[in-house]
């Protein structure tokens, strides 16, 4: 038999599991493999000390309380029903969807009465900006023409058949390492009407305790009805399988998703009233007031809210196409997205590094 | 039921789900930071950012949601000791409370030195090893450790080893320095 591992010989240092079998057997018999092991061990041993801290002594109950105050005042934009889908691996492949039609409407603002995009700009976005902008939800009430259906398919085929047709893009350059296992999801057509309504906005203006700019005239009852999807996405790792089981990853390593471009129509407001109103309301950055309208050409320019305490965004080419490159600060992972050639909307994102993404991007 | 009272009623649900997550998994997602940046106020910083990510988009019944959390965890706090100022504000406070020890001053002085140094190193590890020490160190089991970092749980002795041989040989040459 061959000598053991270096990971073999530290596992057996402190998980029982590993003390068993043919291992077990050589090491008792193994010279060699006896000073690597006493080695081993007490590097770990040493570590561990250097490692050592005070226990930490939490109140659960008062930390909740904190974190609990958060995420409610998180946007209720990204709260659409579609979230609240038991089909995860869906929800997932589905973010980026749902991210384009919460911006759909600050993109709208600086844009004509029709919004279709066909290039991507990242814009900052602080979560005061996330706040005020999630206020506007409270204006008015939203309601599904066309609710989107998820359905998991067992290929690219059926999910380009249950997405009316769209073609379910296929990856090259998938690093080795993320898991072969995908999959397939599609999202049928989605419309959504929102209805700005005068006295709705008064009232959550009055709870929320706040002198909101007045809505311009015209606003009330003007309507902005947004179009998303059909839309095919692609999940690679096993998403089904049991905690327990720690051989295989089952987080989401990779998501590929490809939607129809969203678009958006309005009625009564003009784009550029509407504008001023949504970078005049309490709490949005003078950074992305700046950055909107900065933007050349609104009419066709989807913008991506790029969360300045946890991602960066750079713009990158996608053969030929203008993309946003997003990494997130913490290591967890990358992704890109951009308006191909044929007018859909590509996302690829995942536990990966940003220029994988970029050149997994490249292949589709 | 109408879409708003449905849309109410799956929101409440999820709140719920939530909380559940967030009582049994808090302490621990507080250890793992603790043990990266021995300091327990600013590991429960790091732990309640990584709840709040956690919630603003997945769902808290997510089979994935404790590892996800176990691995943001270590991320975070990893990527907050690799902040300069914050490095030179924790070591004094570190020396402060070890100085509080009773211990031969020779071998206090050698113990925070290595300390210091196996945690700078700490930081400057590769994440995917310095991560599976971070977790195993706070108590996390291999089979935890691995649905964390996505890795079969046989790499996660290969990922401990290369941390430990890696702040080994930093405490080593920091001393015969």
């Amino acid at each position: 038999m061959a000598h053991l591992t270096d990971g073999t010989l530290r596992r057996m240092v402190d998980d029982p599991d590993a003390r068993a079998g043919a291992d077990e057997a050589h090491l008792d018999g193994c010279t060699e493999c006896k000073t690597r092991f006493a080695r081993i061990s007490d590097d770990a041993r040493s570590i561990a000390t250097l490692l050592a801290v005070a226990d930490a002594r939490v109140d659960v109950s008062r930390a909740f309380d904190q974190v609990s105050h958060a995420p409610r005042s998180q946007p209720a934009l990204v709260r659409l029903p579609v979230f609240r889908s038991p089909v995860r691996p869906i929800r997932l492949a589905l973010v980026a969807a749902v991210i384009v039609a919460a911006l759909s409407l600050v993109a709208f603002a600086s844009a004509g009465l029709f919004f279709k995009p066909s290039t991507v700009v990242a814009v900052p976005v602080t979560v005061a900006d996330m706040q005020a902008l999630s206020q506007l939800a409270d204006y008015g009430t939203v309601t599904w023409t066309q609710q989107p259906n998820l359905q998991v398919a067992t290929s690219a085929a059926d999910a380009s058949a249950a997405a009316g047709g769209i073609t379910t893009p296929v990856a090259h350059n998938v690093p080795s390492g993320i898991s072969t296992t995908i999959t397939y999801g599609a999202m049928s057509q989605a419309v959504a009407t929102f209805t700005f309504s005068a006295d709705k906005a008064q009232a959550a203006a009055a709870a929320a305790g706040k002198t909101l700019p007045a809505l311009p005239a015209g606003m009330d009852g003007a309507t902005l009805t947004v179009t998303v999807g059909p839309a095919v996405g692609e999940v690679y790792g096993d998403m089904n399988q049991q905690t327990s089981s720690a051989n295989e990853i089952n987080l989401p390593q990779l998501v590929i998703a490809k939607s129809a471009a969203p678009t958006v129509k309005s009625t009564q407001v003009s784009a550029q009233t509407l504008e001023n109103y949504i970078l005049s309301l309490p709490g949005i950055s003078p950074d992305l007031a700046n950055a909107v309208r900065a933007v050349k050409d609104p009419s066709t320019t989807l913008l991506i809210p790029v969360p300045v305490q946890y991602a960066s965004a750079t713009q990158v080419d996608i053969n030929g196409q203008s993309g946003v490159q997003l990494g997130d600060n913490t290591g967890l992972g990358g992704g890109v997205v951009w308006v191909g050639k044929d007018g859909y909307v590509y996302v690829v994102a995942g536990s990966i590094k940003k220029d994988d993404a970029v050149s997994i991007a490249k292949t589709l | 039921m109408n879409l708003e009272a449905h849309r109410m009623s799956a929101a409440r649900s999820e709140d719920q789900a939530f909380e559940t997550l967030f009582t049994s998994e808090y302490a621990r997602v507080v250890g793992i930071a603790n043990r990266v940046l021995a300091d327990q106020h600013e590991a429960e910083d790091v732990a309640q950012e990584v709840f709040v990510d956690f919630h603003r988009l997945h769902s808290a019944t997510a089979q994935y949601a404790p590892a996800w959390l176990h691995r943001a965890a270590a991320h975070a706090s990893l990527n907050r000791l690799r902040g300069a100022r914050r490095r030179q504000k924790r070591e004094v406070a570190q020396a402060m409370e070890e100085g509080d020890r009773t211990m031969d001053p020779q071998m206090h002085l050698e113990v925070s030195e290595d300390r210091r140094l196996v945690r700078a190193a700490l930081g400057r590890l590769a994440p995917r090893p310095a991560a599976a020490l971070a977790m195993r160190a706070s108590g996390l089991s291999y089979a935890e450790v691995a649905q964390a970092l996505g890795v079969g749980i046989g790499q996660v002795g290969t990922l401990l080893r290369r941390a430990e041989a890696a702040l080994r040989k930093e405490v080593t040459r920091g001393t015969s320095d």
